[in-house]
């Protein structure tokens, strides 16, 4: 652990919401969208924690107590949005989704 | 160099959230965001924040992937077939690529990160007289003090996505088709 | 040091909450069970409220539930002289009346509802008299709301019923948003809500701002009803007979009072003589308004205005000890008053016009007696229970000098005497004027034996009540205020008294009896009476929500229809990407959800270069 450098902790943060965003970018599915934006939240967090831990303060820590509070909720309400949406149109295939064109 | 155990949750990590990248599959995608999110636990772990790194694994890998495992489940939509889409594979690698070339480069620039020595210690940068505790019982009582509003705020949205939740589902017949 | 009585007070409070948890969980189906139930707590409860008031020892509890910064909020016991005696009171008030209501009830289908809503009333009414600080009264305070809610609902299919209930509920949200108001100022004034801190800074301090007792005062006037937030209680009869006579007569519009006696050292002199000017003024007019009644309900709705106005002036006179002591009479009198109607009415088959009944003295003589008797210490004929108190106040009037409001009380105490011979003579005198009352029947026991023992043997005893009953101790402040107020025949109290009660009494008698089958008021002068019957103060109020609220809310309407809808959605949200989206023939909206996605990601890390690169 004395050996990690909060680099290190950042570059894996930053990897991993690249690789979130980027999901989002070509994913079609919008429930692994959905998962990619999780996982670009939990990058933040990660983040959020290094930077807490490094500066030897609580309130990083504690906001991202907050952050999976947040996400808990809205992962409970895109899911319902998500199912809605099916309920509807029969696809969750973000391309069929073109409604907001017109 | 980094540690054994932070090289190995970092590598565990990006590979099980590529593979939520890049499966057709839902539900291995599924998979994969749940190991990513044990990784992240286990990184949280390893910067001492053990109370956070359980709520991830209770709450994040638990409840809300099981949850996203069962409306998978629930809406069954098919997997495409044919070939693999390789091109739309290797455009997201440039994608990737770009976007953490970008990131990366603000990073630098920022300075934010080069002002931390390489290989600085926690000991080392200590400057804030609020120690960072790691026991549950730190958390609860700047949750109970400082973070009062917000935490009562997260209470009160809690509420609010559970009445929208059960709002949302309902059988109306103004969302079907 | 006494004995600790802390764990008989949990048994109080929490009996009633636990007896309602039950009914509404398993007893719901279940009515007469439900009904035994609730009664056997409540006569559990007044035997302990008895016990404790015997053993008169001060109870202290108190436990923190959380504390934040250098405020601290508790839930704790607090009982004084005073609350011992409230306790009594409501204890033992609603004990005899659930009895009552196991008869009244009896045919009711949803019997669970109503004694699980009894039993949550209980609960929250001796919360407020237990408590020991502004927030816990705060609490339970609502949830007397609340339940007085529920039970003026009972018979939520009717739409006078709901309507009633709406609007009791609703004036008093009036009050509370004064009281919450001043929780808060005291709270920042003194930093803690408190009962015994609270009067160790008001004593400390030389001036306590007459705000923080105005604030407090509102709670008080939603709850007991004074003007101008009286408007609730007529309507409230609309609940079941039990309901009016303890809710709406003998205990909760008293908690007001109590709890004003329990802050009394909060209010500013101006606060007490706002409130002793205006009580008095309403306890002179409600008197007069009960004659202009023919449901024997609202009569009494307004005699029990009355007297919360004259309890009220009592406050405001600086004798708290005293309208406690009217309190405790009026609710026993009232109670039986109430009870004594709700017998008349179910032995009228659910008649309640006055007009209709009349000869009841024979066919229910029991409920006829206790009636009388009730009423004859309403009008305080001396040596009966309202007699000892209501001189008590109209001498402290007289005594510290104020002419007007002695003035006021007196007309008060007339107007009493008048509706009072008046109610006799329509009821129980002459003959029966429909065929509901002369087929009347007397009720059955669980309905007379409380009459009997809340109005034969408080009324009458009222004065062994006043001083000796109530053991030693817990009535000493009374008695201190009642020495400080000499009785004697040439008292001008004993005077008006005596003079009101000779005129008003056999007066109304007579008047009452010269026209058989209408008022003989209405008979006599339709104007006067018209002018009694006719309800101002919700006239205002209408007159405020048509004229004032509606037209605020209309302009407030309309500037969120030209403002937000208008200029800020129509006009720039609608606007600029319309405009934006015919110069570059929306070829960037195509409804693509990714290619959004990816113009955020393009905005956003062209935002975070910008942030740093500053």
């Amino acid at each position: 652990m004395e050996n990690t450098a909060l680099a290190h902790h950042l570059l894996l943060a930053g990897l991993l919401f690249v690789l979130g965003l980027t999901g989002v970018l070509v994913r079609r599915n919008l429930l692994v969208v959905y998962m990619c934006l999780e996982l670009m939240l939990a990058a933040a967090t990660l983040a959020l924690v290094a930077f807490s831990r490094f500066n030897r303060t609580m309130d990083g820590a504690v906001l991202v107590f907050f952050v999976i509070t947040v996400a808990a909720a809205e992962v409970a309400v895109g899911l319902a949005l998500i199912v809605a949406l099916f309920r509807k149109r029969g696809t969750v295939q973000s391309d069929a989704l073109t409604t907001l064109r017109d | 160099m980094p540690d054994g155990l932070f090289i190995f949750f970092a590598a565990l990590t990006l590979g099980a959230a590529l593979l939520l990248v890049l499966s057709r599959n839902a539900v291995t995608s599924a998979m994969g965001m749940i190991l990513a999110l044990v990784g992240v636990a286990a990184d949280f772990f390893l910067l001492d924040a053990y109370f956070l790194g359980v709520l991830q694994v209770l709450v994040y890998a638990g409840a809300v992937m099981v949850l996203f495992l069962f409306i998978i489940m629930l809406l069954d939509t098919e997997d495409p077939q044919g070939a693999y889409p390789w091109k739309t594979a290797a455009l997201g690698l440039a994608v990737f690529f770009l976007l953490a070339a970008a990131v990366l480069w603000l990073f630098q620039w920022s300075g934010a990160v080069s002002t931390v020595k390489a290989g600085a210690t926690p000991a080392e940068l200590s400057t804030n007289p609020a120690e960072f505790v790691t026991a549950a019982k730190a958390f609860g009582r700047l949750l109970y003090s400082k973070y009062l509003l917000p935490l009562e705020i997260a209470g009160f949205l809690l509420l609010v996505a559970l009445v929208g939740v059960v709002s949302l589902s309902k059988d109306n017949p103004e969302n079907q088709a | 040091m006494s004995p600790d009585f802390s764990s008989l007070v949990h048994w109080i409070l929490f009996l009633p909450l636990g007896a309602a948890a039950f009914s509404a969980l398993f007893l719901r189906r279940a009515g007469g069970f439900a009904a035994w139930f609730s009664t056997a707590a409540a006569f559990g409860i007044a035997g302990l409220s008895l016990y404790l008031l015997a053993q008169g020892a001060d109870v202290r509890w108190h436990v923190e539930l959380a504390k934040f910064g250098g405020v601290s909020l508790g839930f704790g016991y607090l009982l004084d002289a005073n609350a011992r005696l409230m306790l009594f009171v409501v204890s033992f008030v609603a004990a005899w009346i659930h009895l009552f209501s196991v008869g009244y009830m009896q045919e009711d289908a949803a019997r669970g509802r109503f004694f699980g809503g009894l039993s949550i009333f209980m609960f929250s009414i001796l919360g407020i008299v237990v408590a020991d600080n502004l927030l816990m009264t705060f609490i339970f305070w609502e949830l007397v709301g609340f339940s007085s809610y529920m039970l003026i609902a009972h018979y939520f299919d009717k739409d006078f019923a709901a309507a009633a209930s709406k609007k009791a509920f609703i004036v008093n949200r009036v009050g509370d948003l004064g009281f919450i108001l001043g929780i808060a100022m005291c709270l920042s004034l003194y930093g803690t809500l408190d009962f015994a801190a609270l009067k160790d800074h008001a004593a400390a301090a030389k001036t306590i701002p007459a705000a923080v007792g105005a604030l407090l005062m509102c709670g008080f006037l939603g709850k007991s009803a004074q003007f101008p937030l009286h408007v609730w209680l007529t309507d409230a009869m609309a609940g079941p007979t039990p309901v009016s006579a303890l809710i709406h007569a003998a205990t909760m519009v008293a908690a007001g009072v109590y709890f004003m006696a329990r802050v009394s050292f909060l209010l500013a002199p101006e606060v007490l003589q706002f409130i002793a000017i205006s009580g008095a003024g309403m306890a002179a007019l409600a008197g007069l308004c009960a004659l202009a009644q023919t449901d024997i309900k609202k009569s009494l709705a307004y005699s029990t205005l009355a007297h919360l106005g004259i309890m009220g002036c009592a406050l405001g006179l600086g004798h708290p000890e005293l309208a406690l002591m009217h309190m405790a009479m009026h609710a026993f009198f009232k109670a039986t008053l109430f009870l004594g109607a709700g017998s008349v009415i179910h032995g009228c088959h659910h008649e309640q016009d006055m007009l209709k009944m009349g000869g009841l003295l024979k066919k229910m003589p029991l409920t006829a007696a206790t009636f009388i008797a009730a009423t004859l210490s309403n009008c305080a004929v001396p040596f009966l229970a309202g007699w000892y108190s209501k001189d008590a106040i109209i001498e402290a009037a007289w005594h510290d000098g104020h002419l007007a409001i002695f003035a006021f009380l007196s007309l008060a105490a007339l107007a009493t005497c008048l509706y009072s011979g008046r109610m006799i003579r329509l009821v129980f005198l002459g003959e029966a004027n429909s065929e509901e009352a002369s087929h009347a029947h007397e009720s059955p026991w669980t309905m007379t034996l409380p009459l009997v023992v809340l109005g034969l043997v408080y009324s009458v005893a009222g004065g062994f009540l006043a001083s000796t009953l109530l053991p030693a101790g817990s009535l000493q402040p009374i008695k201190g205020a009642l020495d400080a107020i000499a009785f004697h025949l040439t008292a001008p109290s004993t005077i008006v008294g005596l003079l009101s009660l000779v005129l008003g009494f056999l007066g109304a008698l007579k008047f009452y009896g010269s026209v058989r089958g209408a008022d003989a008021l209405q008979v006599v002068s339709p104007r006067t009476y018209h002018l009694l019957e006719h309800r101002w103060m919700d006239g205002v109020y209408r007159w405020y929500v048509d004229a004032v609220q509606r037209r605020v809310a209309e302009f407030i309407a309309f500037l969120d229809l030209l403002l937000i809808n208008g200029v800020a959605v129509r006009w720039i949200g609608g606007g600029v990407p319309a405009v934006l989206g015919y110069l570059t023939g929306r070829s960037f909206h195509r409804g693509q959800t990714r290619a959004y996605a990816l113009w955020i990601v393009i905005g956003s890390l062209f935002l975070a270069w910008f942030l740093i690169a500053r």
